[in-house]
């Protein structure tokens, strides 16, 4: 069993990264995410907790896709800890066969679930097979 | 990608990505990390009223979640699910951990399990302790 009675410790510490040391005031990590393709759609999860609705913000321009979350910190530290909530910054590339107009985005327990669909010339459409 | 690694998402979180990545066109994924080691990260901190427990957890299946309190041990139960229309063949990125996680830590301070309090939001999940009453002296009266 893991105890946790012994005072705070900077062991589970992550060293900041290049980024963080600069923007140190205001970290931000890449969320961890998913992306699988369905008939129609695309759908990207990404892992965000500590984010609210009104803390979210999901972009799609041109051929980019932007997921920005935003966190309150606790005004007090706690006595021990193994995490630091950070704001979330993650970008892609959409490709062109995709329709950003049709995006649709949910945030359900720190859970961002983003649905990019397919265009319809690209969707499974039944193909004639020709014999010769 | 050591499958067996602990799993601490401040390693993948802290990696900062600014370059742009390609929705799909990745080369086939690595396996998917599992929740193995200690999972999830937990916070603590400790106030006149008791204790706080915060566990890192996003995204995990409401009902499976299942907390425990025996002494000065807190024991948190849960499972991340796939998605239902994820098939396994069709994903171009996984770098979430799915799978069922339990984890148990000690306070150092005796509980009352009948006290606890949990909420679970925004991935969050927070556990409110109570300490137990302190035993009370008792007087032992001496035969003559």
């Amino acid at each position: 069993m893991a105890t946790m009675t012994t005072t705070p410790t900077t062991t589970t510490a992550q060293p900041p990264t290049r980024r963080q040391t600069a923007e140190r005031a205001m970290p931000t990590v890449a969320p961890p995410v998913d992306i699988f393709e369905t008939d129609k759609a695309y759908v990207l999860l990404a892992d965000m907790p500590g984010v609210r609705p009104d803390g979210l913000d999901v972009l799609a321009e041109r051929d980019e896709l932007v997921i920005r979350g935003r966190v309150e910190r606790p005004a007090i530290a706690p006595a021990y800890q193994e995490f630091e909530l950070a704001d979330y910054h993650r970008a892609f590339t959409l490709t062109e066969d995709l329709d950003t107009a049709g995006i649709t985005a949910a945030l359900k327990d720190g859970l961002l679930r983003v649905e990019i669909p397919k265009s319809p010339r690209v969707q499974p459409k039944k193909i004639p097979v020709r014999t010769e | 990608m050591n499958g067996q690694a602990m799993w601490n998402p401040w390693r993948e979180m802290q990696r900062l990505q600014r370059d742009m990545e390609h929705v799909f066109g990745e080369a086939v994924p690595a396996a998917r990390w599992s929740l193995t080691g200690e999972y999830p990260p937990l916070n603590l901190t400790r106030d006149d009223k008791g204790i706080t427990l915060e566990a890192l957890c996003p995204g995990v299946d409401r009902p499976s979640l299942d907390i425990s309190v025996v002494g000065d041990a807190v024991t948190i139960r849960g499972e991340r699910k796939a998605e239902l229309d994820a098939a396994e063949e069709r994903y171009s990125r996984r770098e979430r951990p799915l799978g069922t996680f339990t984890r148990t830590v000690g306070v150092g301070e005796q509980l009352d399990p009948d006290r606890t309090q949990a909420t679970y939001s925004n991935g969050i999940l927070r556990v409110q302790l109570a300490r137990a009453p302190e035993a009370a002296p008792k007087k032992i009266p001496i035969q003559s």
